[in-house]
């Protein structure tokens, strides 16, 4: 199975760096997320996960690094949260890492809202 | 155009226009919100609210939502680029002693206002683990057409930490003028 590389950038609009590798379960999403058309960008990081899941099996280690996303890319977020929480519940091996700006609240209240949401051990790693 | 017929711009006077803004008024906008006009004001707000990282953050945050609602939503349209319809509108950050408010306004239909103010004063009556709770439920149902989570001023009003300040003018039996304004408070 192939590594999913997106190279992220800060234009017009904000891509995210994605780095999905498949021999070592390491999943990265970092940067700035606030895009032209979110689900289409979206789309093919929950395929390789569904993919990762069906095929590979091996335990996934996810981490976000996300300093800034808008309300779309929430929904996707929740989407890929989501999928890695049916894989635990089907024993698969998951730990989701999230890094956030210490002063960032807002951000810290975000993802207690997904914890809430998806039932997932998410760790809290401020910087 | 003929030279005896009056041109109304001539009725317009800039100097009036301008000084309709007091100093208060650190940006303002009125036009087509594209995904260029984005990107400028955000690093606008970003270099003029440099000194207040946490509060240039939330208005950034702020000013994507509603500049997106603006730009999707609009009842004005205006053809750019490729044919694509865009929305137009009007934005307004102030800067006051305590806090900064950002303004945003656009037309609306008439027959879309109900559904609008009664989403506003929900989320106005609601506290914070109240909203955020309603957050968490909106965003579970199905995107809208154009990806939206439904939750934009939702997520508006838990960035702000204040109510949505809301204001609709009516203009004819078609269209309405909506206003919404926010506050950030400078000391957080």
């Amino acid at each position: 199975m192939e590594d999913l590389i997106i190279e992220g950038s800060h234009k017009n609009y904000f891509i995210p760096s994605v780095n999905f590798n498949s021999k070592t379960g390491i999943c990265e999403l970092s940067g700035e997320s606030f895009l032209e058309d979110t689900v289409e960008f979206y789309k093919p990081l929950i395929s390789w996960l569904e993919q990762y899941i069906d095929g590979v099996k091996n335990p996934i280690a996810f981490i976000i690094k996300l300093t800034y996303f808008n309300t779309s890319t929430s929904r996707c977020i929740l989407d890929l949260l989501n999928i890695l929480k049916d894989y635990e519940d089907e024993n698969g091996e998951v730990v989701v890492n999230w890094h956030y700006d210490e002063n960032d609240s807002d951000m810290e209240e975000d993802i207690e809202d997904y914890i809430i949401d998806t039932g997932l051990d998410i760790n809290l790693i401020p910087f | 155009m003929a030279s005896n017929e009056k041109n109304p711009m001539t009725n317009f006077n800039l100097y009036k226009y301008y000084i309709s803004f007091n100093h208060d008024v650190q940006l303002s906008y009125k036009g087509p919100i594209d995904e260029h006009i984005l990107s400028v004001i955000s690093k606008y707000i970003e270099v003029i609210l440099r000194k207040n990282p946490i509060a240039s953050r939330k208005i950034f945050k702020i000013f994507i939502e509603l500049a997106q609602n603006i730009s999707y939503y609009s009842a004005e349209k205006n053809i750019l680029t490729n044919d694509k319809e865009i929305g137009s509108g009007t934005i307004v950050l102030g800067e006051l002693d305590e806090f900064y408010t950002f303004t945003t306004g656009n037309m609306v239909r008439d027959k879309d206002i109900i559904p609008i103010i009664e989403k506003c004063e929900y989320i106005n009556s609601l506290d914070r683990d109240a909203l955020r709770k309603y957050k968490r439920e909106q965003r579970k149902k199905p995107s809208g057409p154009k990806g939206g989570a439904h939750i934009g001023l939702i997520q508006v009003a838990l960035t702000s930490a204040n109510p949505l300040d809301v204001e609709i003018t009516s203009i004819d039996d078609e269209f309405s003028f909506f206003s919404i304004a926010v506050k950030v408070l400078k000391e957080i």
